[in-house]
């Protein structure tokens, strides 16, 4: 249970090999009890420096803005719980569920989008020989390597002559964009692991190109598909200065935009409780998503490292 | 992974790809302000964009609109002062501007030499009290001797004392504000009651603050910090003995402790909280943050007056907000119907209700100066009104980035006034030099 | 992959099908990174301004930044912190991994929660570290005073390297992750057998590691270090939200100063600039990380 399952499985792959059956450690030379000790004492330590503030987030966000910026705050003020931020967070004043939305709709459409293009690329890079097929395999990958960070300024002029600032579209494209190289490289792996037999039975039995793709090569696809598409998720959810160059219009912002405002106070006073109460929003759809998707998630990223 | 030759090939073919991008910066069309009807039974909606730091100012003047009448409605967004620049600049780039901006006086003059607002000279000029205006304001939005906006609503900087504190430590207001000497020994005296009591604050890491509040000091001894016309200016602050002496005067104080420790990191989210509890003798601010905000039984006692430069003189930061139409306002002819409104008697003169103060000195009727008798000085001194007129106000000053926060905490929290003033010039140098046009 | 290697001529995988299948990517790929690369090139000779029109300046912008002292400045500070979050990700991430490659009983929900910060991602944890770091009210004081270290008043975001120290820490915290799961999959790489007869000889558990899984990790540890490095050389929202880049110019990173001159000065030629220097900057340490990786295969 604790290695990495990759439904991929191909022969001789390091994660096949790492499965080795659990008693080989009890067989295996007695394992030192002061071992087992350090494993629990230092994975339970590790486990709360990493869960304790988290969870002391979600509690900060059912303070009241004065318990929280109380200087020496005392215990009775810091637990006496209300939901009060989360009702002015979502009343009309403050709106977050405007910019939640927005958040949404770009996070979902670039990861349903890098996705399908991905697998696509994949598909193509990992299954067809064509000429110059290693070098735009190269173009892709090069692009990996130019941040968009340091192309912002040139970024924002195309996409403002093409109508893409002020859009959520052009958040999607640019997100997809960013997102895409690593899908690529994901589905290109995936592809190139699915032993050539079972394709070509599907094409004996006539399939064409996508149906071949669709119908019975899907259910080997999906953990890639699946890392693609959540990693394109979680990066796009909170993006910040792609965000922050590509919208002026209030009404277009996502979440991160919509918690700068809540930071500087710009309808009014600061107020501590509405933004870590934002921000607690924030995390939700990633832990969950997370949970959900992690043996695939956690297996394609690890995956990603074994190739190289 | 390989990279071929060709891959190299393949870039120099996107070079001349990119040739044919649209470079042209095409120009917004402006709105023909002296078509007839102009301003007047507009329908429709108008979508303004205040300063987040004035929306509460706005938003009373908005709503008293929307109230009015029913054919036009107007809708606020309050953009992030740090932000603004940014975000108008990015908005008139893709041609999607809101109608009517009510943006810092200080930073109007950037737009203005790009071309980006309606010129409304015409308009301006129809105004049955154009010559009441605030002068200074529009100063800030004129270029060439045309009216490239008008001014809504001051915000000025005072310096407010706490008298009943002045009267515990035996001292009088009026004597003890005319100068740094007074004023220290103003704070010396009141940081001596003890009990939690300080002689001044000030919130030292707000870069619009320390903008604000810090400057007219220097402003008040008709000695600029930037000099030069646009175009062609550059810093005064090494060799500026009024700048010297201002940060001289808030370094003594910091070092007698005669300003709360949490001035240090203050960034504006609790501003004047300290002055309002009663606690702090001086106070450089606006008259919201040190009025409206306050208990009435702490204006009964708070007192104000312009401030004074090292050795007299009196001085005032002309802030406070401009109404530009930008280029390309798709209901011009709405914002200026609600420009006018916002610039009648009776919003200007209830304007110190939201915090602010008129920009008609014919708002300071006998009535006006009952009600609000701290919102008055600006309005009777409004010849020490200043501002500089500078394409770069913004970044020597408002940004959390900006030289003048850097030399100020660098001469006052570290002590090193020299090196604050070098590094000061150098910064003020090399910035307004990089943004001539 | 010589499996996978098809007929040129093939039936079942037309080369122009392959071809047509990588054109949305590529598409993609040449409309929002090549040509806007191919354009800041072109930009960069201009002062081009966010607002007006533009001319051609020659090489003003590049010698301009020769003498810029604010860029670097950035560049420097952005050094420094990559310098300093680079090591304790890789150890703390090692360390992790060590933990959760273990085929025991709850190594997977380990994992899991190692996981979660880096998932959770930097915009959201700065916001909440906003409000931890208030002098006096922020949990970070109220801990550091309740151990008895400070007095709890520390204003660290008004402090550049108190503000630098306190986001490292955080990054460290949050971007361990990463780095955990990138060894752990080259981890169980690792053949058992080679562990095995190590153990026979009565290796000890450190000899065992800087003997065989080091050096068995080496292109894994690489790539992550490349990955972070990149990533700290890039940093922006973390200091954004935290900073402002301030007090003055102290926590001003250089991707900070590039969006400054474009987007705050407006000035998108002289930006432009900056950016073919970053870029070029970027690629050259990812050439010198991948080749160091391949000569050591």
């Amino acid at each position: 249970m604790a290695s990495l399952t990759t439904p991929t499985r191909r022969h001789g792959s390091p994660e096949v090999r790492a499965r080795h059956p659990r008693g080989a450690d009890a067989a295996g030379r007695a394992e030192s009890r002061t071992k087992t000790t350090l494993y629990w004492l230092g994975g339970t330590l590790a486990a709360l420096v990493f869960l304790v503030p988290l969870a002391w987030s979600v509690l900060r966000s059912f303070q009241s803005n004065d318990a929280i910026v109380a200087t020496s705050p005392n215990a009775g003020d810091l637990f006496s719980l209300t939901t009060a931020n989360f009702r002015a967070l979502f009343s009309s004043d403050l709106d977050i569920l405007r910019s939640v939305g927005n958040s949404l709709v770009v996070a979902v459409c670039t990861a349903v989008l890098t996705a399908v293009v991905a697998t696509l690329a994949g598909y193509g890079f990992g299954r067809f020989r064509f000429r110059g097929r290693n070098v735009l395999f190269g173009v892709v990958v090069v692009t990996m390597m130019v941040p968009f960070q340091a192309i912002i300024t040139p970024l924002y002029l195309q996409m403002n002559a093409m109508g893409l600032t002020d859009s959520r579209l052009g958040l999607v494209l640019f997100y997809t964009t960013v997102n895409l190289p690593f899908g690529v490289f994901v589905m290109r792996n995936a592809f190139e692991n699915i032993p050539a037999e079972i394709e070509d039975s599907a094409r004996v039995d006539g399939a064409g190109t996508m149906r071949a793709l669709v119908s019975v090569l899907r259910p080997l696809l999906i953990p890639g598909m699946a890392t693609s598409a959540l990693y394109a998720f979680l990066a796009s959810w909170t993006e910040f200065l792609g965000a922050l160059t590509f919208l002026t219009d209030d009404r277009l912002y996502t979440l991160p935009l919509a918690l700068v405002n809540l930071q500087s106070g710009a309808y009014g006073a600061v107020n501590y409780g509405y933004l870590v109460a934002g921000a607690v929003v924030a995390m939700i759809p990633c832990i969950i998503l997370y949970v959900a998707l992690q043996r695939f998630y956690v297996a394609g990223l690890a995956s990603g490292a074994v190739k190289g | 992974m390989e990279l071929h030759r060709r891959t190299l090939l393949a870039l120099g073919g996107l070079a001349g790809l990119s040739a044919l991008l649209p470079s042209c910066a095409s120009q917004l069309p402006e709105a023909d302000v002296t078509a007839a009807g102009f301003g007047q039974d507009a329908t429709g909606t108008v979508r303004l964009w205040c300063r987040a730091a004035t929306v509460v100012g706005v938003r009373q003047v908005v709503d008293a609109f929307n109230a009015s009448q029913k054919a036009v409605r107007v809708e606020v967004t309050p953009v992030l002062d740090g932000q603004y620049v940014t975000k108008l600049a990015t908005a008139i780039r893709g041609g999607n501007v809101p109608d009517i901006v009510d943006i810092d006086d200080i930073n109007s003059m950037l737009f203005i030499y790009r071309d980006s607002f309606t010129d409304l000279t015409p308009l301006v000029q129809q105004l049955g009290f154009a010559d009441q205006l605030n002068p200074g304001q529009l100063a800030l939005a004129t270029r060439t001797g045309k009216h490239y906006g008008v001014p809504y609503i001051a915000d000025n900087s005072m310096l407010f004392y706490n008298t009943e504190l002045f009267e515990k430590a035996g001292l009088d207001p009026e004597d003890h504000t005319q100068d740094f000497d007074g004023l220290l020994e103003a704070a010396r005296a009141i940081g001596a009651l003890g009990d939690g009591t300080y002689g001044w604050s000030v919130d030292g890491n707000a870069a619009g603050i320390l903008g604000f509040v810090v400057q007219p000091h220097i402003w008040a001894a008709k000695a600029p910090n930037i000099v030069g016309e646009v175009g062609d200016q550059r810093g005064a602050i090494a060799d500026n003995d009024a700048v010297r002496r201002t940060f001289q005067l808030y370094r003594t104080m910091w070092d007698e402790k005669l300003m709360p420790q949490g001035n240090f990191s203050g960034d504006g989210s609790r501003w004047g909280a300290d002055f309002r509890a009663g606690t702090v003798g001086l106070f450089p601010a606006n008259f919201s943050v040190a009025a409206l905000n306050a208990t009435p039984e702490m204006r009964a006692k708070t007192g104000v007056v312009l401030l004074p430069g090292p050795d007299g003189g009196r001085a005032t930061f002309a802030g406070g907000d401009n109404l530009c139409i930008p280029r390309g306002a798709a209901n011009a002819s709405g914002a200026w119907q609600f420009a006018r409104f916002a610039l009648d008697l009776p919003q200007q003169e209830n304007l110190p209700a939201g915090g602010y103060i008129p920009v008609r000195s014919d708002a300071a009727t006998a009535a006006y100066r009952e009600k609000f008798p701290l919102a008055v000085a600006p309005l009777d001194g409004i010849a020490g009104a200043y501002a500089p007129t500078t394409l770069a106000y913004n970044l020597l000053f408002n940004q959390q980035d900006s030289p003048w926060i850097a030399a100020f905490r660098r001469a006052v929290f570290d002590g090193d006034l020299d090196g604050a003033l070098r590094q000061g010039q150098k910064d003020f140098d090399r910035i307004l030099e990089q943004a001539q046009l | 992959m010589s499996t996978l290697e098809r007929n040129p001529r093939s039936l079942t995988h037309p080369p122009r099908t392959g071809l047509l299948l990588t054109l949305p990517a590529l598409a993609f790929v040449t409309v929002f990174v090549l040509v806007p690369l191919v354009f800041a090139v072109y930009m960069s000779f201009t002062n081009w301004p966010l607002i007006g029109s533009y001319q051609f300046i020659g090489i003003g912008n590049y010698t301009a930044i020769a003498s810029d002292p604010v860029f670097w400045k950035s560049v420097g500070y952005t050094l420094l912190y990559t310098v300093v979050v680079t090591v304790p990700i890789l150890v703390l991430g090692y360390v992790l991994a060590v933990v959760v490659r273990a085929n025991r009983r709850f190594a997977t929900v380990f994992r899991t929660i190692f996981f979660v910060p880096y998932v959770i991602g930097l915009t959201t944890l700065s916001f909440l570290m906003v409000l931890e770091a208030q002098p006096g009210s922020g949990m970070v004081n109220v801990l550091l005073k309740a151990l008895g270290i400070t007095d709890g008043t520390t204003a660290w975001l008004a402090d550049g390297p108190l503000a630098t120290g306190l986001i490292c820490v955080m990054i460290v915290w949050a971007v361990s992750g990463l780095t955990m799961v990138l060894l752990m999959g080259g981890m169980q790489g690792v053949p058992r057998d080679v562990y095995e007869s190590a153990e026979m000889d009565g290796a000890s558990w450190w000899q065992r590691e800087r003997s065989i899984t080091i050096p068995m990790l080496r292109r894994t540890i690489a790539m992550s270090l490349v990955i972070s490095v990149i990533g700290s050389l890039l940093a922006f929202t973390q200091f954004y939200v935290l900073t402002r880049g301030g007090p003055g110019t102290d926590t001003q990173t250089v991707v900070m100063y590039v969006y400054q001159r474009g987007f705050v000065q407006l000035q998108l030629g002289a930006a432009s600039a900056l950016s073919i220097v970053l870029v070029v900057v970027i690629g050259l340490v990812t050439a010198a990380q991948f080749r160091l990786l391949r000569e050591k295969d």
